[in-house]
């Protein structure tokens, strides 16, 4: 894998701006805060990729809430067994019985990781789980669940930056784009 | 009777007895992209059937079967087939026109096509991207399908079907078109045949020098 020392030459296409994707999460935040006012919320992000995500949309919310993150085994990420089981590798720090959950994600493509995670989640009884997303790949869904915040619906295209990788490079964009393929075809 | 009452339930067709809901111990995959595809459902706990019904979708005039279709997996818990079409251009025309056959016939029923395409994002995704090559196209062939009787998976109905419109004959009317003008020879190809054939001659056209 080859990547160029400034990042941004690997980049094909800028898909979202920093700005839009400013505007979007204080959007997302002031419906959030609408919706759950009054209510004992904790967001759950999920690592790595929705970190700026967690990290700028907590901060567009104007209510009491807790954060909390956690982690789980990507297919083929870890270990190459084919017998492999996803597993948590970092679970929630405090429960959240009672409490409404918002699972933070930076995209839903296939929507396994997710699917898995809300089983995961519902086993600890909160009083609702609900996903916001900040970009939504519809055309790459296999598992059909409802996401209830999206910021952006995107093409069918392989998208880095804003806490998106390829190789656990390019998180540190401050755009979302997509991805030349000579840099994942190298 | 409706042909189509060969089916035996909803949402599927003739169910495979000896597979129960939910099992599937190592089952003799077609192609090493479905094998993988199975170890991706596993990893993420999504329950998968291989194979698991046979759809007829295709009779003669006399309502014999013809044709049948049988998608790659079944996700029981999600209600969702899937059929893998990592093959040759070819084959994915084959499997698109019985994909479209099975929602005229099965309205209710939910089937995702998972093109080349979207299995190599999925591998690229999962950092697999060198397994793509190994695992989709010709290369990913383990082995023929056979029938109970061993013998091998003759070309089914649609794909002589598409062989022959390719060859250009007439293959998607059921019947003989009488109504056939004084240029029998256009009116017999099929639509996909003209195309190309309008392809062919503006090409050779474009390629005229001007005189």
């Amino acid at each position: 894998m080859r990547v160029s020392q400034d990042l941004v030459s690997d980049v094909a296409e800028v898909l979202l701006t920093e700005e839009q994707i400013e505007v979007k999460v204080a959007e997302l935040g002031r419906q959030i805060s609408a919706d759950y006012a009054g209510r004992e919320l904790t967001l759950v992000s999920v690592l790595k990729g929705s970190l700026p995500f967690m990290a700028d949309l907590m901060r567009r919310i104007s209510l009491p809430l807790r954060i909390d993150l956690m982690e789980v085994s990507s297919y083929g990420g870890t270990s190459t067994e084919s017998s492999g089981l996803v597993r948590i590798l970092k679970d929630l720090s405090a429960p959240i019985d009672g409490r409404d959950v918002l699972i933070v994600e930076d995209i839903i493509d296939t929507g396994l990781t997710l699917n898995y995670l809300i089983r995961y989640l519902k086993g600890k009884n909160p009083q609702s789980i609900k996903v916001c997303s900040l970009l939504n790949k519809p055309a790459r869904r296999l598992v059909e669940i409802q996401l209830d915040y999206v910021g952006f619906e995107i093409p069918d295209a392989f998208v880095v930056g804003y806490g998106l990788d390829f190789g656990e490079v390019y998180r540190n964009l401050r755009f979302v784009g997509v991805l030349r393929p000579e840099a994942y075809e190298s | 009777m409706d042909p189509r009452d060969q089916t035996e339930h909803l949402p599927g067709g003739v169910a495979d007895q000896e597979t129960p809901r939910g099992a599937h111990s190592d089952p003799a995959f077609a192609h090493a992209s479905e094998a993988e595809f199975g170890r991706i459902l596993d990893f993420y706990q999504v329950a998968w059937e291989y194979e698991p019904q046979v759809f007829p979708i295709l009779w003669d005039l006399e309502g014999n079967l013809l044709e049948s279709f049988a998608p790659d997996f079944y996700l029981p818990d999600l209600e969702l087939f899937i059929e893998l079409t990592t093959l040759q251009q070819r084959l994915v025309r084959k499997k698109n026109r019985k994909v479209r056959r099975l929602r005229e016939l099965y309205p209710g029923l939910r089937i995702k096509l998972f093109y080349a395409r979207d299995f190599r994002a999925l591998m690229l995704k999962y950092g697999r991207a060198a397994l793509v090559s190994e695992l989709s196209g010709t290369l990913g062939q383990v082995t023929p399908r056979q029938d109970e009787d061993g013998s091998t998976e003759p070309e089914d109905r649609l794909d002589a079907l598409d062989r022959a419109a390719a060859d250009g004959g007439d293959t998607d009317r059921a019947e003989p078109d009488s109504t056939a003008g004084p240029h029998p020879h256009y009116e017999r190809r099929s639509r996909g045949a003209r195309r190309r054939a309008v392809r062919r001659a503006a090409a050779a056209a474009a390629q005229t020098p001007d005189t």
